[in-house]
């Protein structure tokens, strides 16, 4: 392992820890196989299956899985892992904050979503499904659903007791995730839709749904409730986290 | 040395002072209906190891966990190196090593990669290197930690906890498991801190290895401490006792102040005042022309001491 350039800092500290993480998942040849040829599959045959659909609704569900798979489970399962494992209370004992061990902990898999971000709109680009006209609002629709995914990681490694309990404790977000995020991109915004925004993923998809479609700079309620509905959701998981996350193995 | 049945006699709340390196007053730590810790009193000199014995379930990790920042008390007041470790002050990380009792490891890594990625994540300068030799892991470099043995696990644990010699080491169980060999390298790594002036805070089921290392003990026991001090204080305050056997036609015994017990043909007598009672014994048997095989009297032990708390709770 090479070591850190920026080290003896806060943030050196971090993207020490992140490295080795990352190095983890590199070394891992069936998750770093997963990680990047399943999404590689899947945006294949979403491309050639919804060609002639919504193109706001297959970007909507790539990005879903980005975050809903790639980093909300896999993020959920290493902080559970590293917490049996007694790691985190062992780097809790470094100079390391815990708002930076966390960071650092998720960070790997925050970095494989992005690159099945990447890997989706490559493809996408190639099959010519039209994809983000305002690059800038797909940004701020990536950065909403990453930020949701890890904070959403965060709470349910509360409730999770072990790296195989959280494939079953993540399900019932993961689908509300990817249902919340796809819907959005094809159900008429007018009358009652606000009340999808209750559901998480569906702030991210009414993003994903102006970047394709274009129109979120200017204004008006639409783009405002999902940005909305993202923070709030964002901060509620946190909020749940910071309450009541446990460093500890749980017993 | 001071002791009570409920009540831990050490000094007196406000008595600490910068020559103590932790401080504990009142702590108490609650898990629901369980109470671990049961209102305990600590000062541990700075410069001093200090051994914390009990049985298991008898509140030692708990009470570490708190003084390591990793647990919260339900009441008490807590000062490490005159800092709340409550609060995890990042000063106070980067002056206090940490060995868990178990595990901590990433067990992918390598323990070279363990050990150069904890050089970046602590304040205090050393070199993996000096590491590797000091507990003789260099063959081992190279494999990952999950496939080492569990004693090259606690030797890397060690490590970590007295990586830049930190003023203050928490040490958790570091022999348990380990072979005779390896559990005398720990005492040596120990005693080097010592001699380095650092304060060492360990948990230890084993009395041999309170009675080597530590300058001074406490004996926890259902969440209470039920003795502390110097080994020779503790000891001192103990009964002593002498045994030899006795011919069957022996004639009936002098007074003595101490408690007989008798066992077939062998004769035990626990004294608080050995000298007076064995003076009185053998003057008897001289006098009666007794003869006394396998006479024998030793002081208390830490075992006698440790044995004697366990009887009168249980009682």
């Amino acid at each position: 392992m090479t070591t850190t350039a920026v080290t003896g800092t806060p943030t050196g500290r971090v993207a020490a820890l992140a490295a080795a993480e990352t190095r983890l998942v590199l070394r891992n040849r069936t998750l770093l196989v997963s990680s990047l040829v399943v999404p590689l599959g899947l945006g294949l045959f979403w491309v050639l299956t919804f060609s002639g659909q919504n193109p706001a609704t297959v970007v909507a569900l790539q990005l879903a899985v980005a975050v809903g798979m790639g980093l909300y489970v896999t993020a959920t399962q290493t902080v559970v892992a590293r917490r049996q494992q007694k790691v985190l209370k062992r780097m809790r004992t470094s100079s390391l904050t815990d708002t930076g061990l966390l960071v650092a902990v998720v960070a790997p898999s925050a970095v494989v979503a992005v690159g099945q971000i990447v890997v989706f709109a490559v493809l996408n680009a190639v099959f010519g499904v039209p994809f983000a006209t305002d690059p800038l609002a797909f940004v701020l629709a990536v950065l909403a659903g990453l930020a949701q995914a890890i904070a959403a990681a965060l709470a349910t490694a509360v409730v999770t007791p072990s790296a195989e309990r959280a494939q079953i404790t993540t399900l019932p977000l993961m689908f509300l995730l990817l249902a919340g995020a796809v819907v959005v991109t094809f159900v008429p915004l007018e009358g009652w839709w606000q009340a999808l925004l209750a559901v998480p993923g569906a702030g991210p998809g009414v993003l994903v749904r102006f970047a394709v479609e274009g129109g979120l700079w200017a204004g008006g309620l639409v783009p405002a409730l999902a940005l909305a509905a993202t923070v709030a959701w964002t901060v509620g998981f946190a909020a749940f986290a910071r309450r009541r996350f446990r460093w500890d193995p749980r017993r | 040395m001071t002791r009570t049945r409920q009540e831990p006699v050490i000094a007196r709340p406000g008595a600490a002072s910068d020559a103590s390196a932790v401080v504990v007053r009142g702590l108490r730590v609650r898990y629901g209906d369980f109470e671990a810790v049961r209102g305990i009193d600590l000062d541990i000199r700075r410069g001093e190891v200090f051994a914390l014995l009990g049985t298991n379930g008898a509140g030692k990790t708990t009470t570490l966990d708190v003084l390591a920042g990793f647990g919260a008390p339900s009441t008490g007041e807590v000062s490490v190196l005159g800092m709340d470790p409550r609060t995890r002050p990042p000063q106070l990380r980067a002056r206090m090593g940490v060995q868990q009792q178990d595990g901590g490891f990433v067990e992918e890594l390598t323990v070279l990669e363990t050990l150069q990625l904890w050089q970046q994540l602590v304040e205090r300068p050393d070199r993996p290197e000096r590491l590797l030799e000091r507990f003789e892991l260099g063959h081992r470099r190279d494999v990952p930690v999950g496939k080492l043995s569990g004693g090259e696990q606690r030797r890397l644990d060690l490590a970590l906890a007295v990586w830049g010699s930190p003023e203050l080491v928490i040490l958790d169980e570091p022999t348990t498991g380990l072979d005779p060999q390896a559990r005398r390298r720990t005492w040596d790594a120990i005693q080097e801190l010592q001699e380095a002036g650092r304060t060492v805070l360990l948990t230890t089921h084993y009395l041999e290895e309170a009675e080597a290392l530590a300058d001074r003990v406490a004996i926890m026991h259902r969440g209470r401490i039920a003795v502390t001090g110097t080994l020779a204080e503790i000891v001192a305050a103990q009964p002593a006792s002498f045994s030899a056997t006795l011919p069957p036609d022996a004639p009936a015994l002098p007074e003595l102040t101490g408690w007989v017990e008798r066992s077939g043909d062998r004769l035990t007598v626990q004294s608080g005042d050995l000298q007076r009672d064995l003076t009185a014994f053998l003057t008897w048997a001289d006098a009666h022309g007794v003869r006394l095989d396998g006479l024998r009297a030793a002081p208390a032990s830490l075992a006698d001491v440790y044995h004697s708390i366990r009887a009168e709770e249980e009682q």
